[in-house]
């Protein structure tokens, strides 16, 4: 890995991105678009991980069998996207000299962050549909957007991923619509749910940069490592579902909502900003739990793994 | 518990869908042998389609091209190895059809 590139490399790369090819891992890359990949996918990767967490809580609880089996289907298809992108991951990292384990110590240091929705309670079975319906709604809006990525790898794993996230929203849609569709008190622990979750939906895409983006958002548009802005994104999440939010019945909690006709957008109260940094930070409600449990499980698993790398 | 780092191998995995299809690449995985490899890629990965037939092989054990080849690939583009030249055909016929030529008219 050179810190200086020779500028004619570096030209002649950006303008395969200006052709629309795809980079692939054995393609020479500029240092700076590595560590842009790096970022976005073992952040994508260990999201995935730690995102298993919240609904796995709901396993045990599940209120029928049906609903049991699909949630464990859904929390082990999580953990498969993960190990699906760590790879990728341990790729970009391994002429670096690191591999997963590198990875796993910085999620734990706190040096790798994990996406903002993961460090939020589920404490309801409302907030298990809530999830699997507008978390991984927002995530595939994402990920949709990802497709067109200029990283082969990255890409090659989100066709998986996005179908079988298909396949979540709809396990979700499903719990949702039957507590919209049940007893008094369902529809109240639905209605509590979205009110808890909003905040968390409104910060999922990050703060609108427009005005003054960011180096990394800049530097991502331009390797077309993304083609859209965080409030490219958070507009078409909030075009697609706040119909079918409404249509439940449901009332999301900012009197300020509205579709701006003449301005062609949605008008929607800012998150706090501040309290989403401190999140992504370590310090939201559910974070320093849910580290602790995947730590434990890691260490305690040590053995294992140890175990099975002996078999060689 | 941190001792040595456990190391394992990158497999790559290929599967078929359906006994006419072909086997096709899937994902990679880490795995320390081919029976811990088939294991992982089945109940990690392929658990949700309906599998015919799994190949699990190690990475290193790949003869591969690289950025240099695929630069080369791109260029060969021969046109006569390709039907897309012989389109025209399909309209020669249509015209036989409606006025077929005879010995007479060969001559």
């Amino acid at each position: 890995m050179t810190t200086r590139e020779d500028p004619d490399r570096l030209e002649a790369f950006l303008a395969r991105i200006d052709r629309g090819e795809r980079i692939e891992a054995d393609d020479w890359m500029p240092d700076d678009y590595r560590q842009q990949l790096i970022r976005l996918i073992a952040m994508h990767a260990v999201s995935e991980i730690m995102g298993a967490l919240p609904e796995k809580e709901w396993v045990p609880k599940a209120p029928t069998l049906y609903r049991k089996l699909a949630i464990m289907a859904k929390v082990q298809d999580e953990i498969g996207h993960g190990q699906l992108l760590m790879r990728v991951a341990e790729d970009l990292v391994a002429p670096l000299g690191k591999t997963r384990e590198d990875l796993l110590d910085d999620l734990f240091s706190g040096r790798l962050k994990f996406h903002n929705v993961f460090h939020m309670p589920a404490p309801t079975w409302a907030d298990a549909g809530i999830i699997a319906w507008l978390v991984d709604g927002a995530a595939i809006i994402t990920q949709g957007m990802s497709l067109s990525s200029s990283y082969a790898p990255y890409v090659r794993a989100l066709q998986r991923i996005v179908e079988e996230e298909g396949f979540h929203i709809q396990h979700g849609e499903s719990i949702c619509m039957a507590l919209a569709e049940g007893s008094a008190s369902q529809r109240h622990s639905l209605q509590a749910a979205l009110e808890r979750w909003w905040p968390a939906l409104m910060m999922f895409f990050g703060p609108n940069e427009a005005d003054h983006p960011s180096s990394h958002q800049k530097a991502n548009l331009r390797y077309r490592i993304r083609t859209k802005t965080n409030e490219e994104l958070r507009q078409r999440f909030l075009t697609k579902y706040v119909p079918r939010i409404r249509s439940l019945g449901l009332v999301p909690p900012d009197p300020t909502l509205h579709y701006d006709a003449e301005q062609g957008r949605w008008i929607y109260q800012q998150p706090d900003w501040e309290w989403f940094r401190r999140i992504i930070n370590g310090q939201g409600p559910a974070s320093s739990a849910r580290l602790t449990l995947k730590r434990l499980t890691y260490e305690e698993g040590r053995w294992a793994r140890a175990a099975l790398a002996q078999g060689r | 518990m941190d001792g040595e780092r456990l190391t394992f191998d990158v497999y790559e995995v290929f599967a078929q869908t359906d006994p006419l299809g072909p086997h096709q690449h899937q994902f990679s995985l880490l795995a320390s042998s081919p029976e811990m490899a088939m294991a992982l890629a089945q109940e990690n990965f392929l658990r949700r389609r309906e599998i015919y037939s799994i190949w699990v092989v190690r990475r290193d054990q790949i003869v591969k091209s690289g950025p240099k080849e695929r630069e080369r690939f791109y260029r060969l583009k021969k046109s006569y190895r390709l039907t897309e030249d012989y389109r025209y055909l399909a309209d020669k016929w249509r015209r036989y059809r409606q006025a077929p030529m005879t010995p007479e008219t060969m001559v």
